[in-house]
């Protein structure tokens, strides 16, 4: 018996599959980066359709210019926790900025959005007087924010607020604190939940409700806030979680909330006090694009022209999509054995996508996940839709049985 | 005693046709049967189908016991377990 015995069999499949397309999905090296939407691959310049990059700021100049210049100022990283060395007035700035940006009276910046989901579940319910309901379809921070926490965690069925309900309606008298979790959009299937339900299931049996926004916030509601604004609920959410590593094009994480309590996290929380804080340079990053997205939405507005572009051609060209249109656009293959082979077709095509599969995919399925960004040009999406329209013949002739 | 005996035969049951169709290689299904050792079940879909007993029995069973869950009968017991204390 070996530690590695048990990965064998994921590992015989997967390697399996990769030498039979003689590509590994998994590992593949953007070897030089031409700019938001393109990258060179094994020498031959690829348009990257999976990304977070949704509105397209990795490069915008102001966050280029200001990173530059925090590095000299601040030096390259902070050696140190939130809870110790680690926070600078650029730090508590950003909080503020963010709690304003939102509409929220406080924020803590955490060092990633894993970390933010982490250390905002496994602070805020405890073992074992605690109930977390989560979502089915939760990304993988908050199951783990669940654990680390130690309560009691129960699933709901994905987006259903009536299973929610039920859930709460079991719970025992003896449960003190419950706590809610879902998220805006997901980020598999582009789906959108339906927050202003859940906010109120939640709220009527005396739940608090977290929300991660982290796929929705910059790309949804009439400012960017997120499903939450777009619903009219932002005012009613506890705890609103999201990350720097997708609109704003840097890294961390924070949550932001009403409740003055939040302050309590920055002793309590493990996530937050003991691991490094963002550097200097992903601080000014985040805190330039989201100035960025305060003052101007035409971002928005082509990201969602590129997405309608996107969901319409492939509407047509007859693939199973996921969800209705958003910046995700999830494709559905029939097996696993078909999508490795689609997403290389798509790599022989100039196209990166994100090739999913089971095990932590929804429903087992596999999938071919594509998002749109602001930035792709209507050349990148020329490219994009003809190689997809070369896959859909494929898939009705060569690869229609795998 | 008998009652508890043909109870729980009744959840067994209902668990071997909630699983049957995903078990693909035709394991013949017994309480010792592992759900991912023999079926090959992936732990999310293992999820899946205890979302199906949930809603079937009207009783929450938490992720935290579904994770030390490995056989068919250690799912039965935490139903009954769970069924008697929920209500
Ligand atoms: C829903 C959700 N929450 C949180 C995260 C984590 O964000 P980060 O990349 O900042 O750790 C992700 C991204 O992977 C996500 O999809």
């Amino acid at each position: 018996m070996s530690l590695f015995d048990k990965f064998k069999p994921t590992a015989t499949m997967y390697y399996a599959l990769r030498d039979e397309i003689g590509r590994d999905p998994f590992g593949v090296s953007m070897d030089e980066m031409k700019g938001p939407t393109r990258a060179l691959v094994d020498g031959k310049e690829i348009v990257l359709a999976g990304t977070n990059n949704y509105l397209g700021l990795t490069y915008e100049e102001s966050a280029v210019a200001a990173t530059i210049k925090a590095v000299e100022q601040s030096g390259t990283g902070t050696t140190g926790s939130r809870f110790a060395n680690g926070t600078y007035a650029a730090h508590r700035q950003l909080e503020i900025d963010l709690a304003a940006y939102l509409g929220y009276k406080h924020c803590i910046v955490f060092s990633t959005g894993y970390q933010a989901n982490l250390g905002a579940i496994s602070a805020l319910a405890q073992a074992p007087d605690d109930v977390i309901l989560i979502d089915a379809d939760s990304h993988a921070c908050i199951y783990d924010g669940c654990q680390l926490s130690g309560a009691e965690t129960i699933r709901f069925r994905h987006n259903d607020p009536e299973s929610l309900e039920k859930r709460l309606q079991r719970l025992g008298e003896n449960v003190k604190g419950k706590l809610v979790c879902f998220e805006g959009m997901y980020s598999m299937f582009g789906d959108t939940a339906p927050v202003k339900e859940l906010v109120e299931v939640a709220h009527k049996y005396g739940a608090y409700a977290l929300l991660d926004e982290a796929h929705s916030f910059g790309v949804f509601g009439e400012n960017g806030r997120g499903i939450c604004e777009h619903d009219e609920v932002l005012d009613q959410v506890d705890f609103y979680t999201g990350t720097f590593s997708k609109s704003l094009a840097s890294i961390g994480g924070f949550v932001a909330s009403n409740h003055d309590e939040l302050e309590y996290l920055r002793f309590s929380s493990r996530p937050y006090m003991f691991t490094a804080s963002p550097s200097p340079a992903n601080i000014a990053a985040a805190s330039a694009a989201l100035k960025k997205i305060s003052s101007d939405q035409s971002m928005r507005v082509q990201l969602w022209e590129n997405a309608k572009r996107v969901h319409a051609a492939f509407t047509q060209l007859g693939f199973d999509l996921c969800a209705p249109c958003s910046p995700v656009i999830a494709v559905r293959m029939k097996s696993r054995d078909q999508a490795f082979k689609a997403w290389n077709f798509l790599m022989d095509n100039g196209v990166y996508v994100n090739l999913a599969i089971p095990p932590g995919t929804p429903n087992a399925t596999s999938i071919l996940r594509l998002s749109v960004s602001s930035a792709h040009t209507t050349e990148d999406l020329d490219i994009v839709i003809n190689a997809y329209g070369a896959l859909a013949e494929k898939l009705s002739g060569e690869l229609k049985d795998d | 005693m008998s009652s508890i005996q043909e109870d729980d035969d009744l959840v067994f049951r209902k668990i071997c046709s909630l699983i049957e169709p995903l078990n693909d290689k035709g394991v013949k299904l017994t309480r010792e049967t592992d759900l991912i050792a023999d079926l090959e079940i992936d732990s999310v879909a293992v999820l899946d189908v205890v979302m199906d007993i949930e809603d079937n029995y009207d009783i929450s069973i938490p992720v935290n016991t579904i994770s030390e869950i490995k056989t068919i009968g250690e799912l039965v017991d935490a139903i009954h377990a769970i069924k008697k204390e929920q209500t």
